[in-house]
């Protein structure tokens, strides 16, 4: 079977089209595009602007796929689209592109929970079989475990999302967002040295970011290159502390507590297996730590890279199609999209 | 998803089984802190954060618990460093607060934050769970003996019976103490619940319940804390531990609620805020 | 020649701690000053027995003056002077000298001795000599600490700890105000009534020892 995935719930629109050649074998992808909206420096991306983005580029992305993955319409059994969670422009640019795709072409439609695509996509890319799921983006932080057909939710961020947290602060030290303010302060943390002290807010398996990010931006008040140098905020070695020291201490603060609620949820459900998705899986040093872990209590971890970490359509596709080989599919007048979906919500039907 | 669009209800996360056999990375991979010694120390369990042994303090008399919290690889060093003590430093000052207000709970005995250990009395007994467990595992033929399955109120009860709901009313007085004195366990579950009993609880032969004092352990998610909130969401992580034990061991649940209502003042406004907490199952609502 | 009893920490195998008591000392001013005067002859915490519950609560400062002075972090000069110090709730060297070391006219004196910062093998000899010593400088009654150390706490006023570590509750959330540790008087398990308070004052002691100053 055949699907055609469109994902747009935050600034990327991706397309994607996945087959399922046979329950036994592995997915292939034929096609796997994906545009993003940049804004400029210091500024974040608005909901009305992305969506016409969205709107602008779906067509001509769609044909690109089409093309490239060699398939003819009637080859496809459904198209499948992100019904939420996300921004709600974006998300209903792109649930009206599925939706005209649906009734021209005479295909079912499947809506997608962006969290599960992200989680299957996940798994298939990396054979990791039952992980514990840390799925962190610019909109989520979630900690996940399968038990009884549902992901269920072990800790959460209990306001801003992590990657919201580091593309805020990226705003703050005005450093571009192309081509992603997380992939910048990655860069430039790499050149930090000095950890300057920040919040560390863990609680039980949930963690909070907003006091961090906070107490990050009036550092970074305190670095301006404005400031006489003797009122700049030093080191404890008296050097003055750079931007990237300020990226390298978030970057460790806030990585160390999602590694820390990832453990604790892993010992809670005695799993040994973890699988980083979402954006902010990209970051290496993130990988890294979770490495770390996941090899002082003997398991391992499973990330993917850029083409499935950040949003993508394959993973809408491939989601989408576990659903519909279910035998799910969204009626028209059902095909709605919703900013607030929860993980938990989806009955998984597709797995024992 | 058709099934997205009405929502099944979401069932709450269970407590899952402890995993059976520990991970390979557990304690014999750590080197124990100065001047503890593997010989002298018996692995009890392995947490996410701390590594508990059975071990001997300032006398070979005094059984004493040890709880190593291990440098985490992963953690920049100075801010392991700086974590490991606040949480050392903050569940001792809880144990010491509760046993300086006469809360039932393990006595510090010594510590070293730098090295990153904490000892604490090691309190003889068994768990509540393991009394629940024991009285669930002996439910069918206690029903054949003619009681019934649930415990009803009205009906006379066995001596086994009245002796599950006096520990309850105990549970419900300790837990109400807790809270008076200002502090929330974090993570009240029946196994951090013990029954103290200086010969060690064994299921003995008269199947009664031990008759000590419930004595709360593992402190290290613990906040000093007044809040309705936090009180309401420890009493609604021992209900999902009584709710796992078996379905009937609600009505014991109840009665520790029964107790824990009439234990202090504000006890009765946590109860209604246990209603809100139970509707939202802890967890907000999402946003995209 | 001075009773001395010979203690082990299970974790210090190498240290051991040597304890004599003595009562209706007649020189304590002459102990002090030598202790002042730094002479290394008198290498000993000489504690007030007045402000010493137990055995444990000697042990635990030993033991963590023994963890500190060999991981160079004690904030004293000897293991006996971090001893003294570790006794203190609180971080102040003079006042924890003055609280819980022998004042110039105290009568009922603890000497604490540890050892193992000699040679292997020097164990026996020490043992004899630190009895000979204080058979010979100290002059008051030799008495027993027992076998156990059970009798270390004959002399302790437990008033006078109580206030030194500030064991009247009622400062947090709305508790029993006023409310006294170890003072219930109740006769539990056969265990008599004071030893009971001893034993629950103990253990909030040495917890108050633990968290000292921070």
């Amino acid at each position: 079977m055949i699907a055609l995935g469109l994902e747009g719930s935050a600034n990327k629109l991706g397309v994607g089209i996945i087959s399922h050649p046979h329950p036994s074998k592995p997915p292939v992808i034929l096609a796997n595009l994906r545009h993003t909206y940049v804004s400029p420096p210091g500024e974040g991306f608005l909901p009305k602007d992305t969506a016409k983005h969205h709107r602008s580029y779906v067509v001509r992305l769609v044909k690109q796929a089409m093309k490239q993955a060699g398939v003819k319409v009637e080859d496809l059994d459904c198209i499948c689209y992100t019904k939420g969670p996300g921004m709600g422009a974006p998300l209903q640019a792109v649930a009206i592109a599925a939706r005209t795709l649906s009734l021209l072409w005479g295909k079912k439609l499947v809506g997608v929970n962006h969290c599960v695509g992200h989680i299957e996509m996940g798994r298939a890319i990396t054979g990791a079989e039952n992980p514990v799921v840390l799925y962190v983006s610019g909109g989520n932080t979630q900690v996940i475990a399968y038990s009884s057909r549902r992901y269920r939710i072990f800790g959460e961020a209990l306001d801003i999302a992590v990657g919201n947290c580091l593309d805020r602060f990226a705003r703050t030290i005005k450093i571009p967002n192309d081509p992603a303010p997380g992939y910048n302060i990655e860069q430039l943390a790499k050149k930090g040295k000095n950890l300057i002290d920040l919040p560390y807010t863990v609680k039980g398996m949930d963690a909070s970011f907003s006091g961090i990010l906070a107490s990050a931006d009036i550092l970074a008040a305190q670095i301006a290159d404005t400031l006489p140098e003797e009122k700049r905020l030093k080191a404890e070695d008296g050097s003055l502390v750079t931007k990237e020291d300020l990226c390298f201490s978030l970057q460790e603060t806030v990585f160390a507590m999602l590694v820390e609620i990832t453990e604790r949820a892993m010992a809670h459900v005695g799993s040994s297996q973890v699988l980083v998705v979402g954006g902010v899986g990209c970051n290496e040093r993130l990988q890294e730590m979770m490495g770390l872990m996941a090899r002082d209590r003997g398991g391992s971890v499973f990330a993917t890279d850029e083409r499935f970490c950040i949003d993508n359509g394959i993973m809408i596709a491939h989601a989408g199609l576990l659903a519909y080989e279910t035998g799910i599919t969204t009626a028209l007048e059902d095909s709605t999209c919703t900013q607030r979906y929860r993980t938990d919500e989806v009955f998984v039907g597709w797995r024992e | 998803m058709a099934s997205a669009a009405h929502p099944e209800p979401i069932e709450p996360i269970q407590p899952l089984q402890p995993p059976s056999g520990r991970p390979r990375g557990g304690h014999d991979q750590h080197t124990l802190p100065a001047p503890f010694l593997p010989d002298a120390c018996e692995p009890l369990t392995q947490g996410a954060e701390a590594l508990v042994y059975r071990t001997h303090f300032l006398t070979p008399q005094t059984p004493a618990v040890l709880k190593y919290r291990p440098p985490k690889p992963y953690r920049h060093p100075t801010l392991d460093k700086r974590l490991t003590k606040a949480r050392l430093l903050a569940e001792a000052r809880v144990l010491v607060k509760c046993r300086r207000e006469g809360v039932s709970v393990p006595a510090v005995l010594g510590a070293d934050w730098e090295g990153g250990w904490l000892v604490l009395e090691y309190v003889g007994g068994g768990t509540v769970r393991g009394v629940l467990d024991g009285w669930v595992h002996r439910l069918p033929e206690l029903s054949r003996e003619g009681n019934s399955e649930t415990i009803s109120e009205g009906r006379k009860k066995s001596e086994e019976e009245e002796a599950l709901w006096e520990l309850m009313r105990k549970v419900g007085r300790a837990v109400g103490r807790l809270h008076e004195i200002g502090v929330c366990h974090g993570d009240l579950t029946t196994s951090n619940l013990m029954v103290r009993d200086e010969e060690e609880y064994t299921e003995n032969e008269t199947n009664l319940p031990p008759s000590g004092d419930i004595v709360l352990i593992d402190f290290g998610l613990a906040t000093q804390t007044i809040q309705d909130e936090d009180r309401a969401v420890d009493l609604y992580v021992l209900e999902r531990a009584f709710a796992a034990t078996h379905p009937a061991a609600e009505p014991l649940f109840q009665e520790v609620l029964r107790t824990y209502g009439g234990s202090f003042k504000g006890a009765k406004s946590v109860l209604r805020r246990l209603e809100d907490v139970r509707l939202r199952g802890r967890k907000k609502s999402m946003l995209g | 020649m001075a009773t001395v009893r010979k203690f082990h920490l299970p974790h210090y195998p190498s240290y051991p701690i040597y304890i004599s008591t003595f009562k209706n000392v007649e020189n304590a001013a002459f102990l002090r000053s030598q202790l002042l005067e730094g002479n290394p002859n008198f290498d000993y915490a000489f504690l007030d027995a007045s402000t010493i519950l137990s055995l444990n609560h000697i042990l635990l400062p030993a033991f963590l003056a023994l963890s500190l002075h060999t991981s160079g972090r004690a904030k004293t000069k000897t293991v006996h002077s971090e001893l003294v110090f570790r006794l203190h709730p609180n971080n102040n060297i003079a006042e924890s000298f003055k609280k819980f070391g022998i004042g110039d006219s105290s009568r009922n004196i603890i000497a604490v001795k540890i050892g193992g910062f000699m040679k292997e093998g020097q164990d026996e000899v020490a043992e004899e000599s630190v009895s000979r010593h204080l058979g010979e400088v100290v002059q008051g009654d030799s008495t027993d600490p027992g076998e156990r150390g059970e009798r270390l706490g004959e002399e302790c006023e437990m008033e006078k700890v109580r206030k030194m570590y500030k064991l009247e509750s009622g400062a947090g959330g709305g508790g029993k105000k006023g409310k006294k540790i170890g003072n219930t008087g109740e006769a539990v398990n056969g265990m008599g009534g004071e030893e009971k308070d001893r034993k629950e004052m103990e253990s909030v002691v040495l917890g108050v020892i633990t968290l000292k100053g921070s």
